[in-house]
């Protein structure tokens, strides 16, 4: 039975769906861009809105599916959030490109709404439906400007591998499920490791690293970057990666991943292969986006050690580090793509390097976004990506992980080549060259990476507030 | 052991499956003896109940069959839901009634979004074109 507190704990996803569904019927009735983009992000501040009531009444099992509890809201904050900062970036991007944009904001809904269930997943049912809803939405929101010959073929290209990648994971919980008899996740911590259930994780794992696009399954990352219009690439690259990942750390903290020796060997081969493929493919890239492709490979390499650690350090650390990262990531990789997509001239996108020369003379503001954004990347003090490298170094110690650590150390001083060299391209005198980019300046845009860039310094400058927050999304 | 199938129950379905393998293999076989090559005009031709084939194998439909599909096999589907639903009406109680109340919305909803951006109409572009010009 659903109790009233059990509603009331999943009412952050169910204003997501009651916005999907008023979206959708106010395109059916009358298309107007403006009215879907209001109606979207009412809907996304009131599930915001409602999240910390709903942690009141954490931790709480609604249906044997859904866990809500305090990790999961964490993480479902972040994404709404995140989805915030797109849906702006979305309104004046889609609006010059696109002849319908209005879709692209009931997209982004059903797509947070799977990462909503991914976040709270506690069931393999839970986790095919989540990673579908999210996959499937994001689908359509690469190939939206089906007009472009990029767009498409990314599309597509998603599509064919994500689907195979879908094969292989519902075969690894179908040998999972054939040996222990049950989809929780928490069962699988008293079932023994027979070689069924070691073969049906590693499929799992193998699923899994696709969509976080780790090296060997990492081939469709930089197409799929660059062929995606600015700020859906924005989205990938952050809620749907990161729900991934939120969901992969709860079920290797519930389903006892460490207790096999193989999984751990198989997560530290991923992340150190990941570390230095997505670091040294990242060194001669002359695009943008297909360089922050590579360096996502990169990043996302860094947080496997958080989840190889959860199996020797406490979940409850590994949560917190996970979740600093992950804010810390998304705030980053928001920053980035909203420069370069308010910096996209309306025909086209900035995405070349020689776009970008003398930036910092001809349009200080987003430059000054962007180098941020690279160096807190790259791990510089003072930004948000240095107290997150630091809680990858504080998992990595506890967990004794000190191969993994001396590679993390390497791929950032690699790191540093490539996203330096952007800075040195954006410092050097302008040039005037004819179709320059140019901002078409829309309000809410600027107004998004005004926040970005006070968020990126002050979780660096004074990360005590976020981590106090986070210190109460403890996994159980 | 109730969820399993004894090996005994499935006598009748693998002598079926043999009967059929049979008879397909006999149908195939008997005519290679009993038939003598000859070419004709219209031997080439496929046979399909009498009726003349007329031109390529490529046709080309119009992409207004795809989505059309798609629907069908999309609200199939949630059919199907509905229908287990509807076999364990009494066991789901009102709980299951307002959950599946509220499935139905939302797939009205959806019935309603599609209808109006145009995707059940069956018409291409210009045919839409030229019927706009006739009202």
């Amino acid at each position: 039975m659903i109790s009233a507190v059990d509603l009331i704990a999943l009412l952050p996803l169910l204003i997501l769906t009651g916005t999907a569904i008023l979206a959708m019927l106010a395109i059916a009735i009358r298309r107007n861009h403006r009215l879907v983009f209001l109606l979207t992000v009412a809907g996304l501040l009131g599930a915001l809105a409602l999240v910390p009531m709903a942690a009141n009444m954490t931790p709480r099992t609604v249906t044997p599916l859904l866990l809500v509890d305090r990790y999961a809201l964490v993480f479902t904050a972040l994404a709404l959030a995140a989805g915030l900062v797109v849906v702006c970036l979305c309104r004046s991007y889609f609006g010059v490109r696109a002849d319908q944009p209005e879709e692209v904001y009931l997209l982004i809904l059903t797509a947070l709404l799977g990462a909503g269930v991914l976040a709270a997943g506690r069931h393999f049912a839970s986790f095919f439906l989540g990673l579908e809803t999210l996959s499937v939405s994001l689908f359509a929101l690469i190939a939206y400007p089906y007009r472009d010959e990029r767009a498409l073929e990314a599309g597509i290209k998603y599509l064919v591998l994500s689907g195979a990648a879908s094969g292989f994971l519902v075969f690894g919980m179908a040998l999972v499920y054939a040996d222990t008899g049950t989809l929780e996740f928490s069962a699988l911590i008293s079932a023994s490791s027979t070689l069924t259930i070691i073969i049906g994780t590693i499929l799992i794992v193998a699923a899994v690293s696709f969509k976080l696009s780790l090296v060997p399954f990492h081939l469709w990352t930089a197409d799929v970057y660059q062929g995606a219009p600015a700020p859906v690439t924005a989205f990938l690259a952050t809620v749907s990666k990161g729900a991934v990942f939120v969901l992969l750390l709860r079920y290797a903290v519930a389903g006892g991943l460490g207790q096999a020796p193989a999984l751990v060997n198989v997560l530290s081969l991923l992340a150190a292969l990941s570390m230095l493929a997505g670091n040294l493919l990242a060194l001669r890239q002359d695009n943008l986006k297909r360089l922050l492709a590579y360096s996502s490979i990169a990043h996302m390499g860094y947080l496997l050690i958080v989840l190889v650690a959860g199996s020797k350090v406490s979940g409850s650390f590994a949560a917190e580090a996970l979740l600093f990262y992950l804010a810390a990531y998304f705030v980053t990789t928001l920053a980035a793509f909203g420069t370069i997509t308010v910096l996209s001239p309306s025909d086209r996108e900035a995405e070349s390097l020689d776009d970008y020369a003398g930036l910092f003379h001809s349009h200080p503001w987003p430059a000054t976004v962007l180098a941020s954004a690279l160096l807190s990347l790259a791990g510089i003090p003072l930004t948000a990506g240095f107290v997150g490298k630091f809680y990858l170094f504080a998992a990595g110690g506890l967990g004794e992980l000190w191969t993994l650590l001396a590679l993390l150390v390497v791929g950032s001083g690699l790191g540093l080549y490539y996203y330096v060299r952007v800075i040195f391209q954006m410092a050097k005198p302008s040039l005037d060259i004819a179709g320059k980019p140019t901002a078409p300046a829309p309000l809410e845009a600027h107004l998004v990476l005004v926040v970005l860039l006070v968020l990126l310094f002050g979780l660096g400058v004074y990360p005590g507030g976020v981590i106090d927050l986070l210190t109460m999304a403890a996994l159980r | 052991m109730s969820d399993f199938v004894q090996v005994s129950q499935l006598w009748p379905l693998i002598g079926y499956s043999a009967a059929v393998l049979v008879v397909i293999g006999a149908m195939l076989a008997i005519p290679r003896f009993l038939s003598h090559e000859r070419h004709a005009r219209y031997t080439e031709e496929p046979f399909e109940s009498g009726v003349v084939p007329v031109g390529d194998v490529r046709v080309r439909l119009a992409v207004q069959y795809y989505p059309v599909a798609i629907f069908f096999v999309i609200f199939d589907l949630e059919a199907i839901f509905i229908f287990a639903w509807a076999v364990a009406f009494r066991e789901a109680g009102w709980l299951g009634y307002l959950e599946m109340l509220a499935f139905i919305g939302i797939l009205l909803a959806s019935l309603v979004y599609l209808w109006r951006i145009g995707a059940l109409d069956w018409r291409t572009r210009r045919q839409r074109l030229q019927d706009s010009f006739l009202d």
